[in-house]
């Protein structure tokens, strides 16, 4: 059976708080409990069209992207685009900005130009949920990616091949998919291709105009036939459905879900947008093999705290928060992005997590407003303070034991209960996945 | 099923089997056991530009740019110099208490970083996938440990020190692998007075919840782990004071914290951390020559501080980089990707001086210093100073260098 055959809620599998809360976390940063329960009356139809509205419909934040450039330091550039987040006006453009960062990870720890930052996360939000072709095609002509990957320094008489092996490897094939010598070719096409002034410069001057020959394509190539031929392989359908499915759907996609999704690429004229259109409506997204099998990232657990509970945050303050988790946006720690997953949950990851709660409920270090225990205002018998909490934190869905745990805590809590309980919830390992 | 490494769930550090943490404060005492901190040097350092074959002929000719650090090197003896950034360093193998082994690597090389740190990570150059079960070779040493201690009591056998990310050497599918940043972050916070959590706080409920599955089952290893932690380590960690000045960076906090946790006795005997920008593909010079002086610094300060504390005798360090680089520069003043490259081992007794075969840079392999020394001959040589049988942990036939 197609794994992306659509999923069709029925009284017997509802479109419920479940499901809702599984879509709202990965196709944006999650959402409060009221609107979950607004969703969930509204329909799966309403849903998918919440988290992706046509982009036409989605106000800009030209104003804000250009201040925070002007005022010329990378933390201002994060913090604005942890407000993006935040905001989620466009869930799944911001969680595909997220996912495109991840994928061209690129750090300004050497690029050094926080405009130049921003300018390549405004691409990810006007692309890419566009054409991949477009998206690689502009990404190569990108002042940060450039100098991430020492293009910069690439000229016809001294061919340096960091970027074009990455363009292979990490952005668009993957191992295995091409060889030794068309990385050396792909590089010469992208001598010349260079920065200036903080623009794309394409320095003819240092390009060698040779014929090259590229995973088959030969001719006088540049940087553009590189994108062109990189992204039309049919590797590349199966390198990119694979990365969506481990992204989007389950960290270990199995070998027909891939076939199908990069089927489905295909199909729908390599629009990304539209593919994963398909992939968040399909049965194999809302299955029980999806549902929490990733673990929340720092910027799924902070941002998507917020989110759940509350509170005036300070962006910059989240920004913080994310840094000790172990995620600095526009800092990934290297070119192949985060490793995600457990490797985000080691003891002291998770003590750090429960702490950054605790902060968030308490409304310390003066950063983030307390709030939260005003959520479960009303409850007040132990069995609803923690069903409200079990409901606001994990879908309503707990095994027995977690249930009964919590109760107890319920129970036993003294002061603030509603903060206790809340922050005992999120305590819970079901809260840590996505 | 095809595995990607780079997305794959690496958590086999925080595996549920046999969590054997002790309660309420079983730390073991420590104070006479050998330790083994591993410093990785990400990014692939410029193995010739660090202990520098300024004798060899071709150096000159291959480096015409980078060449310049031979002024102000310092001499190891044999015809290769340290990088004049290493003073530090230099005094501490001078003196006998640190070893250069030339020439470390495998071959045939991979020059794609990320294979390359999964090759010495796991310690096997033929492994191919890097999956879930994948263990790494100081998280089997740490599985060798606890079975040794009779599978209980020691709360911390290794960590990770400067990440929150867990490493894939400390992999291990049978031992929690914690990482550490700072040492005030690890109180377990109460949303509602301040300070810690009581011992009797009904919070203490929610530790080791949670539904069936194996997903679940990882992460609440981790909670219970992380609360463990949190609940030993302060107390600990009171016992330190430092006996040298470490420079104010990332690299000089976590060496610090190393050396915290190795005075205080955690019982916490295999570290890692790692300090990266080493992928010097242009205008080299100057770059490295601060990284080399930060990792100087650092490690020079960690050095003094073990051995101001009396207990340099039972650590050893370890310094390498996932590979060399090439021999001749390229034309950005960087250098590229190479193969073999020399490592560093300090520590109380360790032999000084440097060891194996120098660069010979007129026998190049594919315009590489190509390995003359396997490097899972330098981990058995760590190992046995550990007394880490080497045999489960990086299989046969990998004889000790002599360092010891």
């Amino acid at each position: 059976m197609n794994p992306l055959a659509p999923y069709e809620p029925s009284a017997r599998d509802p479109f419920d708080l479940r499901k809702c809360g599984h879509l709202l976390r990965r196709a944006g940063f999650g959402a409060s409990l009221p609107e979950r329960q607004r969703l969930v009356r509204e329909g799966l139809a309403a849903a998918l069209q919440h988290v992706a509205p046509p982009l036409a419909e989605v106000p800009a934040a030209d104003a804000l992207l250009n201040e925070a450039i002007a005022f010329g330091s990378i933390e201002r550039v994060r913090a604005f685009r942890v407000w993006l987040a935040l905001q989620n006006t466009h869930p799944l453009r911001e969680r595909l900005s997220y996912f495109w960062h991840g994928h061209f990870a690129t750090s300004n720890s050497k690029v050094q130009d926080p405009r130049a930052m921003a300018l390549m996360m405004a691409t990810f939000d006007r692309l890419g949920t566009g054409r991949f072709d477009e998206l690689l095609t502009a990404m190569l002509r990108d002042p940060a990616l450039l100098r991430w990957l020492d293009n910069d320094v690439n000229t016809s008489k001294q061919p340096n091949e960091n970027l074009a092996r990455e363009v292979f490897e990490l952005f668009a094939l993957g191992r295995g998919n091409y060889s030794e010598r068309d990385i050396k070719e792909a590089a010469r096409a992208l001598t010349g291709w260079h920065v200036r002034d903080g623009q794309f410069f394409r320095a003819g001057y240092l390009h060698d105009d040779g014929d090259k020959e590229v995973l088959g394509v030969r001719g006088k190539l540049d940087g553009d036939d590189v994108a062109a031929i990189a992204a039309a392989r049919p590797e590349s359908a199966r390198f990119l459905a694979e990365r969506w499915l481990r992204f989007f759907v389950h960290p270990q996609p199995e070998r027909d879900e891939i076939d199908a999704l990069a089927g489905a690429y295909e199909q729908h004229g390599r629009d990304v947008g539209a593919t994963l259109r398909v992939l968040l409506g399909s049965r194999l997204f809302f299955s029980a093999r999806a549902y929490r099998s990733k673990i929340k990232s720092p910027a799924d657990f902070v941002i998507g705290s917020v989110r759940l509970i509350g509170g005036r945050a300070q962006p910059t303050a989240l920004v913080a928060a994310m840094a000790t988790l172990g995620e600095t946006w526009l800092e990934p720690p290297s070119v192949e992005g985060w490793h995600g997953e457990l490797a985000w949950l080691s003891p002291a990851a998770w003590l750090l997590r429960s702490n950054f709660v605790a902060d968030l409920l308490a409304g310390r270090r003066g950063k983030l407003a307390p709030r939260a225990a005003e959520l479960l205002r009303g409850y007040t018998r132990p069995d609803h303070l923690a069903r409200a909490a079990s409901l606001f934190c994990c879908d309503g869905d707990l095994s027995a034991d977690a249930s009964e745990r919590l109760l107890e805590v319920a129970r036993a809590a003294q002061g603030d209960r509603a903060a206790t309980v809340l922050h005992a919830a999120t305590c819970l390992p079901e809260y840590q996945l996505l | 099923m095809n595995v990607d490494r780079r997305t794959f769930l690496r958590g086999a550090a925080c595996a549920p089997l046999a969590l054997s943490l002790g309660r309420g404060g079983a730390w073991l005492p420590g104070g006479d056991e050998r330790c083994l901190l591993v410093l990785e040097l990400v990014g692939g350092n410029d193995g010739l530009n660090t202990v520098i074959p300024v004798d060899d002929a071709d150096y000159a000719r291959l480096r015409p740019k980078l060449g310049a650090v031979r002024r102000g090197a310092r001499a190891l003896g044999d015809g290769t110099s340290l990088h004049p950034s290493l003073a530090r360093l230099h005094g501490h193998i001078a003196a006998g208490r640190g070893a250069v082994v030339h020439g470390v690597g495998y071959a045939p090389p991979d020059r794609s970083h990320f294979r390359s740190r999964d090759i010495w990570h796991v310690g096997d150059p033929a492994h191919q996938q890097v999956g879930a079960t994948t263990t790494g070779w100081l998280g089997r040493a740490a599985e060798q440990l606890v079975a040794a201690a009779g599978g209980a009591g020691n709360g911390l056998p290794a960590a990770a020190i400067g990440g929150l990310e867990v490493p894939l050497l400390l992999h291990s599918r049978r031992v929690p692998v914690p990482s550490l940043v700072r040492v005030e972050d690890f109180q377990w916070l109460s949303p509602g007075a301040r300070g810690p959590i009581a011992a009797d706080a009904p919070s203490r409920h929610v530790v080791g919840a949670g539904g069936a599955g194996e997903l679940l089952a990882a992460v609440r290893a981790a909670q219970t782990a992380g609360v463990e932690l949190a609940d030993g380590l302060t107390a600990a960690l009171q016992r330190y004071t430092p006996k040298a000045d470490y420079p104010d960076d990332d690299l000089g906090r976590h060496l610090q914290l190393i050396a915290r946790l190795l005075v205080a006795g955690v019982g916490t005997r295999l570290l890692h951390t790692s300090f990266g920008g080493f992928d010097t593909h242009a205008r080299q010079l100057p770059t490295h020559a601060g990284l080399l002086r930060q990792l100087d610094a650092g490690l020079g300060a960690l050095l003094d501080d073990l051995a101001g504390h009396g207990c340099l005798d039972r650590v050893g360090v370890l310094v390498h980089s996932e590979f060399g680089r090439r021999a001749a520069e390229n034309a950005s003043q960087g250098s590229d990707h190479g193969a073999a490259g020399p490592v560093f081992v300090f520590g109380g007794g360790v032999q000084g001086g440097t060891f194996g075969q120098k660069p010979d840079l007129s026998r190049l392999v594919d315009g590489d210093v190509p390995p003359t020394c396997d490097f899972r001959r330098v981990y058995a040589e760590l190992l046995g100073r550990l007394g880490v049988p080497v045999e489960p942990v990086l299989g046969e036939g990998f004889e000790p260098i002599g360092l010891w």
